[in-house]
């Protein structure tokens, strides 16, 4: 909108209350993370005592040098990349295909199809039936398992399904009477035109899956399969109530908090890397996809 | 060289008609290949999302594992009155209506403001660094989130309890502490979502033509006048819609966060249906009794977001998918 | 021979009929422009020719071969899109050559029909751009050089100059005549824009309301149209049609009009409708102005002049019915607004059926 300086002086005093407040709420969602990574370096006597507040405590990577010695988190780690990539990749050969032919209006029985993914956003069996199915394909346990069974979302499938149903019909036509058939329409046409709804939900897999933790810790029970949250969430819990734990802590320059805070910066780091690209989509998802988030 | 239409020939003509069967073989015939790029997205929904369904019939069964879905024997209602008379479910009920409803309470309204301050700001790139960070936390794990909290509401080295030493006041155990539980548990989902959820009353501002801002500048109206008598009034309808959404979606209380901060000691004001459903079928291994709260859930939730999606529709004549 | 027929076509969706039939014999070369306003079913048409839409009765048959149930790319025929449908993400010369990559062509003859098509359409420099960095003109020649590459029998060119500005849709009508001449491949051709109707055309065929109302050639359909619609729809300004009775006059039928009356060509069909109510037809140009009243003019009340520079529209009522004369300015300018009255050549009269609209048989005249 127009110049500041054409605002009259009670304009200005409500801009500058509102920018006011807005700088407290961005501020106060930023300063766990900047507690979070001010513990993270602390030594773990000044974090027991409670002396850290903003800026790091007699500063030591300590916590660090733990957590990176510990085999599980490398193998989490991997298991998180494995789950986010490979994952990203199955939900997408599902969807695009699954999304594109539920956008052709030539498709017979393309409302009944589309109610069906619908109706799974509105009725859910629950988590019970979900665990006894998934143990019953024999999924338990399985990488597989993870990969597939999280592999479709009605609400990616249908966003991308509203923008290949934006697409103007003609593009399908045009390259029909070229000679091109459904698969090389979606793969040469559709394909390069849905590019950012595309990357939108590519992103969105990306960050569930790097975030998935509840149907992993349900369904993994082998170590060496778990995601960094699955570990992330033991070590946590772990270390706050063991005591065994915490005396060996006695002398030891980190402590349970400085521990649990460098495991949490670890994990955050690709999130922030990634999030430029997310940002740059997803205010455009959100909208493709209807008002639902 | 001239044809002059002939209305009684042309309009007797006849098409030839034919048979739903016959239609649809014409159709698999030339689309098979959209049936093909269909069939493993509708093979997942049946096997991931539509089997677990028939599953749910475990809910009237004397499920035993070794006999599975289909041979366990039928009982009726039975799941469910014990159900109904169990003291856990019912303060699981309870807390759920009671953590929804305050949820709306509180967190409805927040990303309402954030996006009416966010469109007042005239610095770009105040607003866009603003914006940039507020979102950030929807996309970071509750696992992570969780940690965070634990970390700062920890009794001794926690920074909440800190802050707390320098005013003489007594360190306080927040998360063993039920009274303590639902203002954390509800100020961190608000913490988490509200900039995110400002986004969808942002676009809807962004739909607001400058022509209208332009005239009551120009009619002398103030900064404050425009907010309320133009941008509000204009997202009504986005406001309206969302809510009609939020109320729909009651029932969804993100209980992963719940499971990750809750413990024995605060299960009376934290325990939601589907937390105990996750203690009572996967940790303690009642399938069925699980099943059937679960399929009660199911049910209410359905009911609310059809009802919601109805109400939406009527309103706005723009269905919700 | 590479004509299309169309024999009895329809198109219903469900129970509802949007065209009811068309006959059209498009002959080999020809360039035939279907023009209607929109609604009236040309576009479906085109569609069905093309195979983008399913023909629900009747047959279609291209060069001799019938092709109802053929899929569009096995119908030899090449279509331009309105909005272009031009693939954002490829260069001009990869759009231009996506069909013949589909169907497999070796590399070298699709480099030397690119080479060819970009040269026979000034895109030559172009080739390597993607479609965001061209002009609107630009864009228009490269869905045309995406149809012609192909060599199809026929063309589709589905409202093709719609999405251009005036100025651009004159220079692309040209090119588009000339381009036809020099490739000579039958072309239908969908319009709702008369003036593209009339100067694209071998053939026009007017259409509304999902029926032909008659086909024909520019000036035939200009001189001598079926009905009041196709009077109307053609030329701009449209025919004038005002009401009248037919009279017995000394040498011949006359037509009586609120202020006056004219002579009419003194046919059988219109001796045989004296006393009739009628609707005569006058074409703006055709109205000479007359600023006495005198025997054999019909005088009108002079709302307005629209100087258009060489010549002028002048807005007058006969009766209660609006009558628009067409007239040159050079010399004229200070009588324009005297202007008393009309009159018309007896040849250049036309008269339609008051209730049918249709035209009194037996009137033709040559161009």
């Amino acid at each position: 909108m127009a110049n500041l300086n054409l605002y009259s002086r009670s304009d200005k005093r409500f801009v500058l209350i509102n920018m006011f407040l807005i700088a407290i709420f961005t501020i106060s969602t930023m300063y766990p993370f900047i507690y979070i990574a001010s513990l993270s370096l602390s030594s773990g006597f000044a974090a027991r005592a409670g002396q850290v507040v903003l800026t790091p405590i007699d500063t030591t990577i300590e916590a660090y040098k733990y957590i990176l010695s510990q085999r599980m988190f490398w193998v989490s780690y991997g298991n998180t990349f494995f789950y986010t990539i490979f994952g990203t990749i199955t939900s997408l050969l599902f969807l695009i295909p699954g999304a594109y032919a539920l956008s052709r209006p030539q498709l017979y029985g393309r409302r009944f199809f589309n109610l069906m993914v619908a109706f799974t956003m509105w009725f859910n069996a629950g988590l019970i039936p979900f665990f006894l199915n998934m143990r019953d394909l024999g999924l338990l346990d399985s990488y597989i398992g993870i990969l597939i069974g999280f592999a479709v979302n009605g609400f990616n499938l249908i966003l991308l399904r509203n923008f290949f149903e934006g697409v103007p019909s003609s593009f399908e036509e045009a390259a029909r009477m070229d000679g091109a058939n459904d698969f090389q329409v979606l793969w040469k046409v559709y394909m390069p035109l849905a590019k950012p709804a595309i990357a939108t939900v590519a992103l969105f897999c990306l960050v569930s899956r790097w975030n998935g933790f509840f149907w992993a810790m349900v369904l993994l029970r082998d170590e060496e399969k778990i995601p960094l949250q699955v570990y992330l969430r033991h070590t946590i819990a772990t270390l706050s109530n063991d005591d065994e734990f915490g005396a060996t802590l006695i002398d030891a320059p980190y402590s349970v908090e400085t521990v649990s805070a460098a495991i949490i910066v670890c994990s955050i780091i690709p999130v922030l890397i990634v999030y430029p690209f997310i940002q740059k989509y997803f205010e455009k998802g959100i909208m493709l996809g209807g008002v639902k988030e | 060289m001239s044809s002059g239409p002939d209305i009684e020939e042309t309009q007797t003509l006849q098409i030839p008609t034919r048979g739903r069967m016959e239609r649809l073989v014409d159709h698999m015939k030339k689309d098979w290949q959209l049936y093909v790029l269909l069939l493993p997205t509708l093979i997942w929904l049946l096997v991931f999302l539509y089997k677990p369904m028939y599953g749910l019939q475990i809910a009237f069964k004397d499920y035993s594992i070794f006999r599975g879905v289909a041979a366990s024997p039928w009982i009726g209602f039975e799941h469910f009155e014990t159900l109904f008379n169990s003291e856990g479910f019912m303060r699981a009920l309870r807390n759920t209506i009671a953590i929804s409803f305050w949820s709306l309470l509180i967190g409805f309204p927040m990303p309402i403001f954030l996006a009416l301050m966010f469109n007042e700001i005239l610095h770009r790139k105040f607003k866009s660094t603003a914006q940039t960070i507020v979102y950030l936390p929807h996309f970071i794990s509750s696992v992570i989130i969780a940690g965070i909290v634990i970390t700062a509401f920890s009794p001794g080295a926690g920074i909440v309890n800190t802050v707390m030493g320098w005013f003489g006041l007594d360190p306080i155990y927040f998360l063993t502490k039920p009274e303590w539980f639902r203002p954390i548990f509800i100020g961190t989902t608000i913490w988490q979502e509200a900039g995110f959820q400002s986004i969808v009353f942002l676009a809807a501002i962004a739909g607001v033509s400058p022509t209208l801002y332009e005239s009551a500048v120009v009619d002398g109206a103030s900064r404050w006048q425009m907010m309320w008598k133009i941008t509000i009034p204009s997202i009504l309808p986005t406001i309206i819609i969302m809510l009609i959404i939020r109320i729909g979606n009651m029932l969804e209380v993100s209980f992963e966060m719940i499971i990750l901060l809750y413990q024995p000691s605060t299960y009376e004001t934290a325990d939601v249906v589907n937390t105990f459903i996750y203690r009572q079928g996967l940790q303690n291994g009642q399938y069925d009794f699980a099943a059937a709260a679960g399929l009660f859930n199911a049910v209410v939730a359905f009911v609310l977001v059809i009802g919601a999606n109805t109400i939406a529709k009527r309103f706005s004549r723009t269905s919700l998918w | 021979m590479s004509g299309v027929k169309l024999q009895s076509i329809v198109k219903a969706y469900g129970a509802v009929q949007v065209v009811h039939g068309i006959d059209l014999e498009v002959q080999e070369k020809e360039f035939v422009v279907l023009v209607g306003p929109s609604g009236c079913g040309k576009s479906t048409t085109l569609r069905m020719v093309a195979g983008l839409e399913e023909i629900s009765g009747g047959e279609l048959t291209i060069d001799g071969k019938v092709m109802n149930r053929v899929a569009p790319k096995d119908r030899d025929v090449a279509m331009v899109f309105q909005n272009y449908a031009l693939y954002p993400h490829l260069n001009v010369a990869n759009n231009i050559a996506f069909g013949l990559k589909i169907r497999k062509e070796s590399k070298q003859d699709i480099e030397d029909a690119v080479a060819e098509v970009g040269g026979i359409l000034g895109l030559t420099e172009y080739l390597d751009r993607k479609p965001s960095d061209l002009s609107g003109g630009q864009r228009q020649r490269v869905a045309m050089g995406r149809a012609i590459v192909r060599r199809p029998k026929v063309f589709l060119f589905d409202e093709p100059l719609s999405n251009l500005d005036a100025k651009l849709r004159t220079q692309m009508r040209a090119e588009i005549k000339r381009l036809h001449k020099r490739l000579g491949v039958t072309s239908l051709y969908v319009t709702h824009d008369q003036v593209e109707a009339m100067t694209l055309a071998d053939r026009i065929v007017v259409m509304n309301d999902g029926r032909i109302e008659q086909i024909g050639t520019p000036m035939e359909l200009f001189l001598n149209p079926i009905n009041s619609f196709v009077a109307g729809f053609l030329g701009a300004p449209p025919m004038n049609q005002i009401k009248a009775t037919i009279a017995a006059g000394d040498t011949g039928p006359l037509a009586q009009f609120a202020g006056g009356e004219l002579a009419l060509a003194p046919l059988a069909d219109l001796q045989n409708a004296v006393g009739r109510e009628v609707i005569v037809g006058i074409r703006p140009e055709y109205a000479q102005i007359v600023t006495e009243p005198t025997a054999g003019s019909v005088s009108c009340n002079l709302d307005l002049v629209e100087t258009l520079g060489s010549e002028a529209l002048l807005h007058t009522t006969v009766g209660d019915d609006p009558f628009v004369i067409r007239t040159d300015t050079l010399d004229k300018m200070g009588v324009l607004d005297a202007v008393t009255g009309f009159t018309a050549q007896p040849d250049l009269i036309k008269v339609f059926d008051a209730d049918t609209g249709m035209a009194l048989a037996g009137q033709t005249r040559a161009a």
